[in-house]
């Protein structure tokens, strides 16, 4: 149990974590809230490419279990079906919220996402992941005291009424995007052909980085053919595949501050819809 | 909460008196349990898995370079073929699944430095990698730092990790965002002429791999070496 003063603790903690333009009210009313901003409070969160920031010591870490078993446990429910990759990619990299994203570790993030993409599709539910929450913390309530930490689940479903993807069906033996190859039709671009990166409105999820949207460059490489991410994120179920490109970019045209030899480039992979003749 | 949480101050900076399980490992073992008790995935599907994602590593792509370097043929085909080439240094792209490790896709590419060209691989949206011939990405690889500037600074970045290049190399960042994967083929450093496979291999660090550094002869470490600890480590 927590006492009265332990909640007000926690309640002034929340109200300090900032994740709006200070120079705006909360909820500020619609004339307040101009184009830029609009863009920048609906820009995937994930989309951090060319943001500045200042030199940090880089470190490597060592992989704690629960690290381990998360990445393992989302693997594994992309191995049967339950969700694509893409799926995973936004529930845990975007649809977070900036707090969130930029607040949690890495692989905290992808935990929370199979916890929403289970309670989402129906496979479990919110009060019964809570008391299993709760059921694991008790059994551990005198701290871990040399114990490992271990699942111990109290049965074995067979899982045959499990609701299942079809791309597990159709990718074996072949993989992803091999999958889609032939599905696309001819490619409107060929290597060397100029382009430009389309200004599309962006809701929700791309992964066409902002920094390259406007941008000329150039193809490099008819990649393969594959559901954009836009669709994919969603498993809409026919979704039509689309030629990806590898896109070159000059790195002086690309940034209006880059100082290096006029050589350096940047190369990206941009589905053809980002993409129009330039 | 037990009695025990009241008896010390919340000051995160000191040390719990108690060994608690924390936040994450509940939430972790919850949903595991769920999962294997609804018939989600099987305790033994589990464990294929994890076995799988154990024995990754970067050796095996240390491996196909150092061939690629003393094999001319094996070249071409690394660069042709990389998924062909990578199963003869016991990578198969299509396991453990069938279909490959669902994050990674298994459209894999390996970009070739020349005197005039160096490569460098990140992934600015999340942290894109090719884990089956790499393993699991360093820390600092996925983090927002490393991603934001990378893009847009890369000499700066790469002069952090103590690589300082010419303007007459062209550096090629690749923002790896979509489904291939990427490494680098960093080129044979002066000093190993005569070498064996097995020496080339231990020289050819994550790092160069990345392209952060580049191979030298009697470096067989990574730029950062610097690693924190865990609290309640995988393998423990």
């Amino acid at each position: 149990m927590s006492n009265a003063a332990e909640r007000a603790t926690q309640l002034d903690l929340v109200a300090r974590l900032k994740s709006a333009y200070p120079e705006l009210p909360d909820a500020p009313t619609p004339d307040l809230l101009d184009h830029d901003r609009f863009v920048a409070y609906l820009k995937p969160v994930h989309d951090v490419g060319g943001e500045p920031d200042a030199p940090i010591k880089y470190e490597n870490k060592d992989y704690e279990y629960w690290e381990h078993m998360t990445y393992v446990i989302c693997e594994v429910l992309a191995w049967r079906g339950i969700w694509l990759s893409e799926e995973r990619r936004r529930i845990g990299n975007v649809d977070v919220g900036r707090a969130v994203y930029l607040g949690f570790p890495y692989y905290g993030r992808w935990l929370l996402s199979v916890a929403r993409v289970l309670i989402e599709k129906h496979h479990i539910g919110l009060t019964e992941l809570s008391e299993r929450m709760a059921e694991v913390k008790e059994r551990y309530a005198d701290g871990l005291e040399g114990q490992t930490l271990e699942a111990r689940p109290k049965s074995e479903g067979d899982g045959s009424q499990v609701k299942r993807n079809s791309h597990i069906v159709h990718a074996v033996g072949k993989g992803d995007p091999q999958v889609y190859a032939g599905k696309a039709g001819a490619p409107q671009f060929k290597v060397g052909d100029p382009v430009v990166v389309r200004e599309l409105p962006v809701l929700f999820y791309t992964r066409t980085p902002e920094y390259v949207r406007g941008a000329r460059g150039e193809i490099a490489a008819v990649a393969y053919e594959s559901p954009a991410a836009e669709d994919e994120t969603w498993d809409i179920p026919d979704a039509k595949p689309e030629w990806f490109y590898i896109v070159r970019f000059s790195m002086a045209e690309l940034w209006d501050d880059f100082n290096g030899p006029a050589t350096d480039s940047l190369r990206t992979e941009i589905p053809e819809r980002w993409l129009q003749a330039g | 909460m037990t009695e025990h949480h009241h008896d010390h101050d919340h000051d995160r900076t000191v040390k719990p008196m108690v060994d608690e399980i924390t936040d994450f490992e509940v939430l972790e073992i919850a949903l595991r349990e769920l999962c294997i008790e609804k018939g989600i995935f099987t305790a033994e599907e589990h464990r294929r898995f994890t076995e799988f994602a154990e024995q990754i590593g970067p050796t095996p792509a240390a491996r196909l370079v150092a061939r690629a370097w003393l094999d001319p043929d094996f070249k071409s085909l690394a660069l042709a073929e990389p998924m062909t080439a990578s199963k003869e240094v016991g990578v198969d792209w299509l396991e453990p699944t069938g279909f490959g490790t669902p994050s990674d896709f298994t459209a894999f590419q390996i970009l070739e430095d020349t005197s005039t060209v160096h490569n460098v691989i990140v992934c600015a949206l999340c942290s894109c990698y090719p884990r089956p011939i790499l393993g699991n990405s360093p820390e600092w690889y996925r983090t927002p730092n490393y991603r934001r500037r990378l893009v847009r600074w890369p000499r700066q970045v790469l002069a952090e990790f103590g690589l300082y290049l010419s303007d007459d190399v062209e550096v090629r960042v690749q923002d790896s965002n979509q489904k291939h994967r990427f490494m680098v083929m960093p080129m044979r450093p002066e000093g190993t002429d005569g070498w064996t496979e097995e020496q080339l291999t231990e020289i050819i660090t994550r790092d160069c791999l990345i392209g952060v550094a580049l191979p030298k002869a009697g470096v067989t470490t990574n730029v950062i070496t610097a690693t924190r600890a865990a609290m309640h480590p995988a393998g423990d």
